[in-house]
This record gives C-alpha cells, structure tokens and sequence, in this order.
C-alpha cells in the first residue's frame, strides 16, 4: 500500500497525544539523563561538563558495588530458581483435568496483588517470631515422623513395583495407581508410630534466624562477589514465591501443545520420565523458556519496590539494588543530591539491561529456535 | 515403563490390562488433584494466612495460628452484648452516658494459695503509635467508674500441667462498668483486671486481649466493642485511627479515593490515546511509522530509573518554566505539579504498551470492514470513531481492567511523585508510611489490615474477569 498525503497527516494527529508524551517523557528523558551522566548536576546548581568522572567514581563507590553485586546475584539466583521451578511444576500438573480453571485462578493470587501488599505480608512473615521461623522449626521438630514416613512410603512401593513385575505389569517405579496405595499405607504406618509412641516429635532449640535486621550474608564468610546477604535473600524468596505461578502457567499452555504421542513413543523406546523429560519437555517448550528467562531477567535486575519496602527494616547495603542505587543518590535525604552521579548509575543499568536482552537473543539465534 | 507384551495375550488377560491401565488414569488424575490443591495452598496460604492474622489483638504473638479468639463465636455474641450494654450499638459498640455493663472473669487457684480480690481498673491508654496519635480524644477513664466486685459460687477443678495434675477451685467475680453523669459518646472502653500473684486468669466475659506482668493482668481493648468492632478491630482503627493531624480526615479513606481517582482519569487518558495511536499504527501507511513503531518497543526496555531523573524535574518545572512563567499554570498548577494527582497522570500517561495490544488488535479486525465505510467517503476519524472502535469493545474492555490493576498497584511513580502532605498519597504509598510508623512499634494488626483492605478490590476484579488476566500474560505485560 502506498504512503498517502492525507493518511501521513491524518496519522500525525491521530498519534499527536502519544508523540507529544513519548518526546517529553521518554526521548527527552533519555536524552538527559546522558547528558546528566556526564555533569556535576545536583538539582540546585547549573550542571558542569565532567566527561567519565562520573562513571569512573561508580567503580570506587562502595554503596554502588554492592547494588551491583545484590542486582546480579539476585537476578541470575531468582531467574534459575523460578525458570527452572515453574517448568518442572507445570510439567507435574501437564494433564488434562477438569476444574483447572479454579487452581490458575488459585496460583494467579499473588501475582495480581500489589508489591506492596505482598512485600508487607513477606515482612511480617519473615520478623524474629514470624511465620518463616515457625514453620522451620516445626519442620525440625518433626523430621523423624517426616522421615519414617518416606522411608516406610519408598519401601512400600518398592514391594509392590517389585510384585507387579513379577506378574509381567509394565509397572514404573512412580506408578501413580501404587503411589496412592502406598501413601495411604505411609500414612498409616506412622500414624501408628506417633501414637504408640515409638518415633515422638523431637525437641529442638528455638529457631530464632535473624532475616532482617542482619549483615550477615550466605555462605557466611564467602567473597564478596559472591555473599548474598540474608535480607536479599529474603526478597529472592518472596520474589521467587510470587512470580512462579505466572511462569508456570506460560509453561504449562505450551505444554498441552506437545503431543502426548512424543511421550508415548520415548516410552516405548525405554525412556524414563527424567529422560523425557530431559529429551522432550525441554526442547518443546524452549522458545517459552526464552520469553520468561528475559522477561524475568528484565524484572529482577531492575528490583526496586522491595528494597524501598523494607526500608529501614533491613541495612540498606544489604537490599540495595541497581534501581534503588539511582534513586537514593537522586533522593539521598540530607545530603546534596548527586543527579549526575544517579544518571551514570541509571545508565549503566540500562545498558546491563540491554546487553542480557541481546546476549539472551543471540544466543537463542545460534540455537536455532 | 516396559512396554507389555501384548502379542502374547488372550482376550481376558487383554481387558484385565486395559483395566489396569484405566485404574492407572484414575489414579494420575487423583494424584494430579492432590498435587495441584498442594500448590494452591502454598501460592494463597500466605495471603490468607496473613488475612486471619490481621484480626488478632497481634499478629506478631506467638506461635501464629489459626485458632483466634476473634474467630470464636461465644466472643462474638458476648461482644454483641456488651455492644449493647455499651452504647446501644451490637455491631461497633461504644461507651455512651447511662450505660451498664456487666462483666465476668474467673482464676483457677490452687489448694493452698490463698484469694484476694483483683483490682478492676479502666486505664488512660492512648490508642496506637503515630499518625494521628496527637490528636486530642476523650478517655474512657474521665466517665467510667467500676462497682463492687461480686465475688461467684467456687467450682472445684483440675489443671493439667507437664509437671503432673494440680487441684484447685475456679474463681469467679462479676462487676459492671458505668457512665455516670453527662458526657460525649466514647469510642472504646478499656479495662486492666490485676489479680494476686498464684491467681491463674482462665477466662472472661470476653477474652483478654493480652496477659501482661507475667500473667498477673488481664489487658482488655474494649470490653464494649459490638461484633465488628471486636472481630474487625483492626479494619475499623485503620478507617479510624489514622487521620491527618490538620484536618482530622480519616488518611486511608484519603488513600482509598485517591487510588480510584487515580486509575479512573488514568483508564480514561490510557484509552484515549492508546486507541488512537494503536488506529494510525495498524491501519495508516504513512513516513515515519517504522521509526515510531520501533521506538515503541525500546522504549518498553528501558529502566523507569532512567527516565525519572528528567521526569521529576519536569514536574517539578511544571512541565516547562521560562522567564517566570509556568506551563502548568494554565491547567491549574503554577508551583509545578509534584504531589498532585494531575502530575501522577501526566508522567504515567505514556503507556507504550497499551499501544502495542491495541496496534495488535485493530490489525485482527479485517479490512473489509472499513472499506464499506470508505465507499460511503467517511473520513479517518469517522471510520475509527464509528467503525473501528465499537468493535474494539473486548480489546477497550481488557486494556481497563488491566490498567485499573497497574494503577491501583503502582508504586514507582506515586513513590516518586506523591510524598507529602499525608493526604495526597495512593493507597500503596500510603502503605508504606503505615509500615515506617507502625512497623518500628510492632502493630502490624494495622499494618496488614490495611495490606488485606487494599487488596479487596483487585481481587474482586480478578475473580469476574479473570480471563483477561489470564490474556495479560500472553501480552508479555508480566511485572517481576
């Protein structure tokens, strides 16, 4: 179709709205912020040209190290943990049941409530006598019951694989039909362990980890480089927690486009189920894999809400990221604003983002996908 | 799995395997079910955890659990009495002039120790920390004066203990509290019972908000609190307790109507333009589209941290100041628009990709359409106007209800642009200032109802429209 004069002006007024928006907020925007990059600007006197300076003093400020350090440890911790965790969920729930509809709705839950909401609900979870410490020491409490359970579940479905074999069933070691059997047993069997009293709860100091208010980091002692500490690991957590579910029902929409045939035909050839899916889950829903490793890549390096969340509830090099570096040396309290220093930040945060995006997508391009 | 060796089989042993096989499907699926209940208890347990939790005297109290006083329905009836007795009022209570009302409380006490009397008092407790804290409220104590106590029938009992079983008797008095005189109607009616060290407090009228000085003193918020008023005591100080030290107004519901203003001017706005720069890109052919369409998508990789440094300042600049003269000032705004609603949907305004779904959409509806518009000689605008944007209806419908979720949710820009007064925040920001004031004194019963109350309305709009939730996703709009 050929360019028209009269559609070039009708598009120009249709698009005059969004144009005029785009060149103030996003064109003009861009472009001074690199100009700032490169002045002493500071809100209050005129800017001064100072070439890299600014971006030379990012590499000696200590407060931007570790931003630097926390935004990657953070975003290539939680893009594995979730990427890798929302395919094998999905790949679980893979069947074509009835009622499906009202688990999505369940597993959507956190992902469309606020930040803030669930930032405030994972604070109050994670204080000195929250729910995070309960829950592990009641974990702690009861592993040997948990443990003679899963003992007793293996061994009980170990005799009746080993039985159905016997009588020429193509039995597999999770056969679910078994399982059911065997759960039910497991379930039994300690029930009457605990009650009899043979296998007791044992008794366990007092969990009593400091998750927030710490500058400990895991493993303790470790590189600096390589130290997460403990309030970022707190965040990875809840961000892990609210973001799977979105991941996992990407996953599972193209998992219902492979076909069942697939399965079928690498359980003929003798394929386990790691085998398969290894062999075959993988490989078909790798251009999902590619949509959620960049969107998540995109989302953790570019955290901000909850470290601004904690606040002061954690030590602020301990949860600092990249975006919140860039908005507390705009916003540094009582000190003089550093605007030129905040813009080498937020640029080299912009290019870090853009270089994953297309490192990500080369190497998607050499795959072959 | 092995694969059976079917060319070996008869008829029989045929269907007892596809009988096998079946029981196999059966099973999958129930343990498909197990596994799926499993993970949605782990995805929505934390927010109805957090929920329940919001009703307790405090949510920090330990060991959390699910068995609450305020879930116990002889509190709630008790509640509702005393409502009543209170101010006449069973479902939010209060203490107003001429009221009565009764109260009970019993002590288990061993053999041996002996009884005295507890002391009933209704103390000067200043309700919460904070925000509002400084406003000047009546006391209950100034009108309040506690009758004799009567003491009720022994009833021998038993306590068990770790250490074995202890006899002893139960001992009960019941008192009552007046409002004598003349005075204005008084939101809550504490009361401290303090007994004799030995005296094990067992229960009461109402259950007691917390034990102090080990175990000696039964603490009571409000013994005449209506059923609301005890169950939801969280919610109702949340709408109550936090107001601006100026005007007295109630802060969340400030908040409250500032995030609805917010997300409906920014529905609007988003519609607006979105529709029509998403018409010029998917039906227009014109120089330049390239260029804009290209620019589009970059612009939805770059950090907003980029882009608030330049966009603070031109808020603060009232979008532009020369000489003197403000641009905002002619809309209303002439020491820049920081802290207002206006400037919040002015630098959220640009929303490219709204843009892209509704570029996306209006490419899907076939041309023909159009055509037959075209033949009548209908100019661009009447053919977006009459044509295009009626059956753009179910895209228009999901661009709302998902901009009605990023506005009501945003934190970035209201954090950057709205910081004081109190009064001008959205609820999210305003969150936040609950958790700074509150969070350092440990009342997170304010704290997370106010987190719960927010939530409702999202979670209202995800439950009737779910599907284009669902459809947001494949827009690749996911946040982190």
């Amino acid at each position: 179709m050929r360019t028209k004069r009269s559609d070039t002006v009708a598009a120009y007024l249709f698009l005059l709205p969004f144009l005029v928006l785009l060149l103030i907020f996003f064109v003009y925007a861009t472009g001074r912020a690199i100009y700032f990059s490169f002045t002493d600007y500071d809100l209050f006197r005129p800017p001064n040209w100072v070439g890299l300076r600014n971006y030379a003093a990012l590499f000696a400020d200590a407060l931007f190290l570790s931003a630097l350090r926390n935004s990657i440890l953070f975003a290539v911790i939680v893009t594995a943990v979730q990427t890798f965790l929302a395919l094998v969920m999905a790949a679980v729930l893979n069947q074509k049941v009835r009622g499906i509809g009202f688990f999505r709705a369940a597993f959507y839950m956190p992902s469309i409530t606020s930040s803030v909401v669930i930032t405030l609900i994972f604070l109050w979870m994670f204080q000195r006598r929250g729910l995070i410490n309960f829950l592990t020491e009641t974990l702690q409490r009861h592993l040997p019951v948990l443990l003679a359970f899963a003992l007793i579940l293996i061994a009980v479905q170990v005799v009746q694989v080993a039985w159905e074999r016997r009588r020429e069933l193509p039995a597999a070691w999770t056969d679910p039909a078994l399982l059911v059997v065997s759960l039910l047993v497991a379930s039994g069997a300690t029930w009457l362990l605990v009650t009899t009293g043979l296998i007791l709860p044992r008794d366990v100091p007092p969990v009593d980890f400091i998750w927030l208010q710490t500058r400990d980091t895991i493993p303790s002692g470790a590189p600096f480089w390589l130290s997460v500490p403990i309030p970022l690991a707190a965040i990875m957590i809840q961000n892990v927690f609210t973001t799977i579910p979105t991941f996992m029902l990407m996953y599972l929409a193209a998992l219902q486009d492979v076909p069942k045939s697939h399965y079928e035909a690498a359980a003929i050839d003798g394929a386990n189920a790691t085998q398969q899916f290894l062999r075959i889950t993988i490989p078909s829903v790798a251009p999902v894999t590619f949509l959620v490793l960049t969107l998540s890549m995109i989302g953790t390096l570019q955290m901000f809400d909850q470290v601004a969340i904690f606040g002061d509830a954690a030590p602020l090099r301990s949860v600092v990221t990249l975006a919140y570096f860039v908005y507390d040396r705009m916003f540094p309290g009582a000190q003089t604003p550093e605007v030129g220093f905040a813009a080498a930040g937020a640029m080299f945060l912009a290019v870090l983002t853009l270089v994953v995006v297309l490192l990500q997508r080369r190497l998607v391009r050499s795959e072959g996908y | 799995m092995r694969a059976a060796p079917a060319h070996r089989l008869g008829a029989a042993e045929q269907r007892a395997l596809e009988h096998w096989q079946t029981r196999r499907r059966w099973a999958r699926a129930g343990l498909v079910y197990a596994v799926m209940l499993l993970f949605a208890i782990v995805f929505v347990g934390p927010l109805l955890f957090a929920a329940v939790s919001s009703l307790r005297t405090d949510p920090l109290a330990y060991p959390p659990s699910l068995a609450i006083p305020q879930l116990r329905p002889s509190n709630w009836a008790a509640a509702a009495r005393l409502g009543q007795a209170g101010a006449a009022d069973r479902w939010f209570g209060g203490f107003a002039p001429g009221a009565v009302v009764p109260f009970e409380i019993a002590y288990f006490v061993p053999d041996g120790v002996d009884v005295t009397d507890p002391d009933v008092e209704v103390p000067r407790r200043r309700p919460g920390a904070g925000l509002g804290a400084v406003l000047a409220i009546e006391y209950a104590a100034d009108h309040a004066s506690v009758s004799e106590l009567r003491r009720l029938p022994d009833v021998p009992m038993t306590v068990e203990t770790g250490d074995g079983t202890i006899s002893g008797r139960r001992v009960g008095y019941a008192f009552t509290i007046r409002y004598e005189g003349t005075g204005p109607e008084i939101d809550r009616l504490p009361l401290d019972v303090t007994a004799a060290v030995g005296m094990q407090y067992l229960d009461s009228t109402l259950t007691a908000s917390r034990l102090e000085r080990r175990g000696r003193t039964a603490s009571f918020n409000d013994v005449a609190p209506g059923v609301l008023g005890y169950v939801l005591r969280n919610y109702v100080r949340v709408f109550n307790e936090v107001r601006s030290p100026a005007t007295r107004q109630s802060l969340f519901l400030a908040w409250i109507g500032n995030s609805f203003t917010f997300a409906a001017v920014r529905i609007v706005v988003t519609l607006v333009i979105a529709s029509m720069a998403g018409y010029a890109l998917a039906r227009l052919r014109f120089r330049g589209r390239e260029a804009i369409f290209m620019l589009v998508l970059f612009s939805q990789m770059v950090p907003l941290q980029v882009l608030f440094i330049s966009n603070y300042l031109v808020l603060r600049d009232g979008i532009l100041t020369i000489g003197g003269f403000t641009l905002s000032s002619l809309w209303g705004y002439p020491g820049g628009m920081l802290n207002s609603l206006t400037g919040l949907v002015f630098v959220t305004a640009l929303n490219a990709g709204a843009v892209f779904i509704m570029k996306q959409f209006f490419e899907s509806i076939p041309r023909e359409v159009e055509e037959a518009a075209m033949i009548d000689g209908a100019n661009h605008w009447r053919r977006y106007w009459n044509v295009v944007l009626p059956m753009a209806r179910p895209a228009l419908g999901a661009l709302t209800i998902l901009t009605f979720q990023g506005a009501w949710n945003d934190f970035f820009w209201p954090f950057i642009v709205l910081t004081s007064p109190e009064n001008v925040k959205t609820l999210p920001i305003g969150l936040l200032s609950f958790r700074n004031t509150y969070g350092a004194v440990g009342d997170w019963g304010l704290i997370l109802a106010g987190a719960v109350t927010s939530a409702i309305p999202v979670i209202i709009l995800f439950v009737v429209f779910q599907r284009y939730f669902m459809e947001g996703v494949s827009f690749g709009g996911g946040k982190e």
